[in-house]
């Protein structure tokens, strides 16, 4: 089976092309060891079938981001067998950069003009056939997102790969940048120098190896490094360099660029007429509204919330469609099969767990739903402009905008939001902030203490305090982080503008099903397991204890027998439940490891040592590891108190009997609302933080410092709080 | 003449203005990401308008919309057109 790579530069419109190609036969992974997403499909062209194989877009194989050292090194494959090189017709010079590199590598090429139509309204006209003289390889004019070209692409593709191409002259190819005598001479005497060790001239042109140690880019370096010419290779690029710095005046690199632009240039040159000046009318017209003085920041701010809304209350709907019906199958299952261990397990373990995932589809597809439009339209490298002033401050890039504002709602899709930004360390630093920021789950803790501790107003002032907390320290541990553990590795903020484009429906619909799959396989496992570890740590022992489910059927056989009226006995046997609940809640592992972590808590809750039930909030936050808004019900089993009000009273039992039994005091509320509020991400989000670091490191780091923190700003506040003399 | 007397740094240049790149400098990363990106020696590049919040800048160069902190700005020595 051959395979295809796609190369080009980003905004080329080059996925919109892959799914022309692939169809609906293509799926997405990731590159091994890395971040980057890998996308990879098929198609049949003749009667063989072919691979293709989309690489992240790049403008240059100078291999210093993530991106450009996945292309490169796969692009450098024995494998890859025909590079199918996208051009963006509108601006091909600056793409013909990425082109002279390709031809280096002596594979067949293929080009696609993409986005021609839009050249032809900007009045630029280019020569195909010139310029597929001067490439060495068919040129074919493509839309991508209306599938224009598509089968002439393939065709082409078909052709390069049974290598019968009759209008390529063999004395011509393969064309090359001419670098000029000096540079020449150089790359000569050092590809003979290469060419000593037959291994390193195996799969790849001595003179692309020749090219790349000249350069100085790692991956040419390390091979020559672990070649048994090395010191020969060493020794002739150090004097070449040298030798050209001198002689000309600039450093390798500089000198190459200036000759792959010169070459760029010169084609462009002889293949484009145009016809009045290039424009870009309806861009910078947009753009005089989009990024105005005045205006811009506004209709941004508008932006967000339009997206927001879509996300978090339009989404609540179908949210809530799935939160029912797995209420549904709960109740379904709990009353069709005996009551017992496995029957525990099924229901209130597995049916949960595979809803503890699920319920994050509706955000997670809206949210990516929204993210994909903006950035295909271009509207997001706009947005990423306007604020990177502020984010920079914070040790940010402007990108890392979104992830934050979005983590208001949900930290789960919000952390899945950074993939726009490019470069690994903004994306880390974004990822492993963005829990920090208050999610709507922990509102329902800060209400409960906040009803039963605080005055109304003062109730309304600590929530509010918790966003900006949140906010506030996001700001803070990225800034920390940025000048610690990620100091070297600062990006360029460089970032291209692109026409706006308005970008097909169907290529935003791929995008959602692919961010929602992606979730499902890698997340899911992760937030699936937890669920059923938390549920096994809350129920044993007590669950296989025959003794208390014995009591309970003869307390419900009891109750039937009493004969009462249907809901008095309903409510009756539902209170049986509660409280059989709370027994095995009480002797579960997890009670045993609230108990086991009083000590740790006792500064932070129970600074006086006087609460005997202080272990309570211990397993309510063990509970709350798997979302914080079970710690609510978690407690309310705990305190045997249920979380509703009744009818007409402004606290729920819950908060009574918080308030006036388990011995917190407004202080010790407000440090548990602190906690809550940093801690650790909860499963889903760790889960998605794994997905998008593919690292256990970076998701225990997450765990780590969110514990650690919580604990010393909790801590903080109850020394502080005392010192200032409250209780 | 001192060729030297009208080189500044893009960062100091204003919206509308014009000017061709003279040298990079800065270190070799941002250096050599700045040529990739078409900033070579004599091209020419227009200043198209600053964010709202005044940081970053966008530019025209070799036909295409770039956005540019002004920190980077600084690492560019341009010559004005006249």
């Amino acid at each position: 089976m051959a395979t295809v790579a796609l190369a080009g530069n980003p905004n080329c419109g080059k996925t919109s092309l892959f799914n022309a190609l692939t169809g609906a036969r293509h799926h997405v992974g990731n590159w091994p060891g890395v971040t980057v997403e890998k996308r990879s499909g098929s198609f049949e062209a003749g009667d063989l079938a072919l691979e293709v194989v989309d690489l992240p877009g790049t403008y240059s194989l100078a291999a210093r981001s993530e991106d450009e050292r996945v292309a490169t090194a796969f692009l450098a494959e024995p494998e890859v067998d025909v590079i199918v090189n996208v051009l963006d017709a509108s601006n091909l010079e600056r793409n013909l950069y990425l082109t002279t590199q390709l031809l280096e590598l002596k594979k067949p090429l293929v080009f696609a003009l993409n986005m021609a139509d839009d050249a032809e309204r900007q009045g630029v006209k280019i020569d195909l056939e010139a310029l597929a003289g001067l490439l060495g390889g068919p040129v074919i004019a493509t839309v991508g997102n209306r599938g224009e070209g598509i089968e002439a692409l393939k065709a082409a593709i078909l052709t390069a790969v049974q290598g019968q191409d009759p209008s390529l002259d063999p004395s011509l190819w393969p064309p090359r940048v001419a670098y000029g005598e000096d540079l020449e001479g150089e790359i000569r005497t050092l590809a003979a120098e290469v060419r000593r060790d037959e291994r390193l001239v195996a799969h790849l042109p001595s003179r692309w190896l020749a090219l790349r140690l000249l350069e100085g880019a790692e991956d040419a370096l390390q091979q020559a490094g672990n070649s048994h010419a090395a010191q020969a290779i060493q020794a002739q690029m150090e004097a070449s360099r040298a030798h050209l710095e001198h002689h000309l005046g600039a450093d390798v690199p500089t000198l190459l660029a200036e000759r792959r632009y010169g070459f760029a240039h010169g084609l462009v040159k002889e293949v484009a007429t145009h016809h009045g000046a290039p424009v870009r009318n309806l861009t910078d017209r947009l753009d005089a509204i989009l990024t105005h003085r005045w205006l811009g920041i506004p209709i941004f701010l508008a932006v967000m919330v339009a997206v927001y809304t879509l996300t978090f209350v339009v989404g609540a709907y179908p949210q809530e469609w799935i939160g029912a019906g797995v209420d549904a199958l709960h109740a379904a299952a709990a009353g069709a099969l005996p009551p017992g261990e496995l029957t525990s397990l099924l229901v209130d373990g597995v049916i949960p767990g595979v809803g503890a995932v699920v319920v994050f589809l509706p955000s997670i597809m809206i949210l990516m739903g929204c993210v994909s439009f903006l950035e295909d339209s271009g509207y997001l490298a706009r947005a990423a402009f306007i604020m990177d002033r502020v984010m920079h401050l914070m040790g940010l890039h402007g990108k890392s905008f979104i992830p934050l504002i979005m983590g208001m709602g949900c930290n789960v899709p919000a952390v899945q939001a950074a993939r726009t930004l490019e470069s690994r360390s903004d994306r880390l630093i974004t990822i492993l902030v963005t829990p920090l920021v208050s999610c709507s789950a922990r509102l329902p803790v800060y209400i409960l203490l906040a009803g039963a501790f605080f005055a109304p107003l003062a109730g309304a002032l600590a929530v509010v305090g918790m966003h900006v907390l949140g906010f506030g320290l996001a700001v803070g541990v990225g800034k920390l982080l940025r000048t610690t553990l990620f100091r070297k590795d600062q990006a360029p903020f460089v970032m291209e503008l692109p026409p706006y484009r308005l970008p097909l429906l169907r290529t935003t619909a791929v995008h959602m099903w692919e961010k929602a799959s992606v979730f499902l396989r890698k997340a899911g496992t992760v937030i699936f397991a937890g669920a059923t570890l938390v549920w096994f740590l809350s129920n044993y022992p007590g669950l296989a204890d025959r003794t208390l489910l014995a009591e309970r059927q003869t307390q419900e056989q009891a109750v039937r027998a009493l004969n009462l009226p249907a809901e008095e006995e309903q409510a009756r046997l539902e209170d049986i439940a509660f409280a059989f609940q709370g027994r095995i809640m009480n002797t579960s592992l997890a009670a045993r490891f609230g108990r086991v972590l009083e000590p740790v808590f006792a500064p932070l809750f129970d600074p006086d040592g006087k609460r005997d039930e202080a272990w309570k909030d211990g397993v309510a936050l063990t509970a709350g590891f798997v979302a914080k808004e079970i710690v609510v019900g978690t407690m309310a089993v705990v305190h045997q108190a249920h979380e509703e009000p009744e009818e007409g009273a402004a606290l729920s039992p819950l908060q009574t009997s918080l308030r006036e039994r388990s011995g917190l005091t407004p202080l010790t509320a407000l440090a548990f609302m602190i906690f809550v509020l940093i801690y650790t991400p909860c499963l889903g989000t760790l889960g998605m933080i794994y997905k998008e670091t593919r690292s256990w490191a970076w998701t225990a780091f997450s765990v780590g410092y969110g514990f650690g923190l919580g604990w010393l700003l909790a801590w903080i506040t109850v020394v502080a709080g005392r010192a200032l003399g409250f209780a | 003449m001192n060729a030297h007397s009208n080189l500044l740094p893009l960062s100091a240049l204003e919206p509308g203005a014009a000017a061709r790149v003279a040298a990079l400098e800065g270190d070799a990363a941002t250096r050599r990401r700045l040529l990739e990106m078409g900033f070579l020696r004599g091209e020419r590049l227009v200043i198209h308008k600053a964010a709202p919040l005044g940081d970053p800048v966008e530019l025209v160069i070799k036909g295409y919309h770039l956005s540019l902190r002004r920190e980077e700005g600084a690492c560019i020595l341009v010559e004005r057109e006249a």
